[in-house]
């Protein structure tokens, strides 16, 4: 009895360890385009990619990964004050992609890109990305989800506004 | 107390990093909120339009047929059934394998409490993995409602029948796990 809950505490640890271990390796970047004018931004719309290709076999075209991205994106949007509108009429069009893990490569770790497109001049606005911590949880769906929720929250406080 | 706990945690971690090299990583992803029930019966859709996979898995024929009878074998365990010729299949099957190199590195500060000592270096393991992606659409929406993956090292797997039949049956068995029992 003793064995068994020392080894369960033990266990425990290992995993939060891991757990911990993945969340201190998430880091957060943005560039912001000097000609970005986002006093003036006030509208969203989506531009969906023919294919969402990301180098992970598990995430190519994977929609329980990027329709999650895209939810949570909404919501962050939202908070913010933003309104999702048609692509015709959006002020800005935002746009994810993903850089796979080319394996535990620390020099270039799986990363989430969101792209904010001034639709007017087309240019890039600006662009916010989370590295890293990614790979780890795409085989449990439920820390996926929170790895992206943690990630997209992040990347939009960012946002300028 | 301390020193033996830090043992076991060597353990537990030398246990965990050989454990990932041995053996298959095997998950799956799903819509939770999806009403299972009004699927019965699923066929082969055609290939997504996606980079084509790996040659050496794709192009061979007693891999696809390998693969495909353990795909359908395990719908069948599941209540699926096989669309008849002509039929209209509530569910469209495809699968996509690809290798890629991969590289594992050991984690620096968890490898020096397992030695101790200064000598220790950085341990860099390159290995070739394999992904077999199982796709289930629905047929009449033409929507992922679930994916199912396996991954492990091709090493002595690539160019043996018997550990690529093994491999596969495996892989397919355990994926398949995850699915709901069709009604």
């Amino acid at each position: 009895m003793f064995r068994c809950t020392r080894l369960t505490t033990i266990a425990a640890c290992a995993t939060a360890a891991l757990i911990l271990s993945g969340c201190a390796t998430l880091g957060v970047h943005s560039y912001l385009a000097r000609d970005a004018d986002f006093a003036h931004y006030r509208s969203y719309a989506w531009v969906e990619p023919a294919q969402f290709a990301t180098g992970d076999p598990r995430l190519d075209n994977n929609r329980f990964f990027s329709q999650r991205v895209e939810d949570a994106m909404d919501m962050q949007l939202a908070g913010r004050g933003f309104e999702k509108t048609s692509p015709a009429a959006a002020d800005v069009l935002i746009h994810i992609h993903v850089r796979a893990d080319r394996g535990a490569t620390p020099e270039e770790p799986a990363a989430l890109f969101v792209d904010v497109i001034d639709r007017r001049t087309t240019s890039l606005a600006w662009r916010g990305w989370a590295e890293g911590g990614l790979d780890d949880v795409v085989d449990n769906q439920r820390w996926m989800e929170a790895r992206i929720d943690e990630a997209v929250t992040k990347i939009i406080a960012r946002l300028p506004r | 107390m301390r020193p033996q706990f830090l043992r076991s945690t060597a353990v537990v971690a030398a246990a965990l990093l050989l454990a990932g090299c041995a053996t298959l990583r095997v998950s799956s992803h799903t819509d939770r909120a999806l009403v299972w029930s009004k699927y019965k019966t699923f066929d082969w859709g055609p290939a997504d339009a996606l980079p084509a996979g790996d040659p050496r898995l794709e192009k061979d024929p007693y891999f696809e047929d390998k693969t495909e009878g353990a795909i359908e074998k395990a719908m069948a365990a599941r209540g699926f059934v096989l669309s008849p010729v002509g039929g209209r299949p509530d569910l469209l099957i495809h699968y996509h394998a690809t290798i890629a190199e991969r590289l594992d590195v050991e984690d620096t500060e968890r490898r020096d409490n397992a030695c101790g000592s200064a000598e220790c270096r950085p341990r860099v393991s390159r290995y070739e993995a394999d992904t077999l992606v199982v796709d289930i659409v629905d047929a009449a929406s033409n929507v992922l409602i679930w994916r199912g993956w396996a991954q492990g090292n091709v090493e002595g797997v690539l160019g043996n029948r018997d550990r690529l039949r093994r491999r596969i049956d495996e892989s397919v068995s355990r994926m398949f796990e995850s699915l709901p029992q069709a009604q």
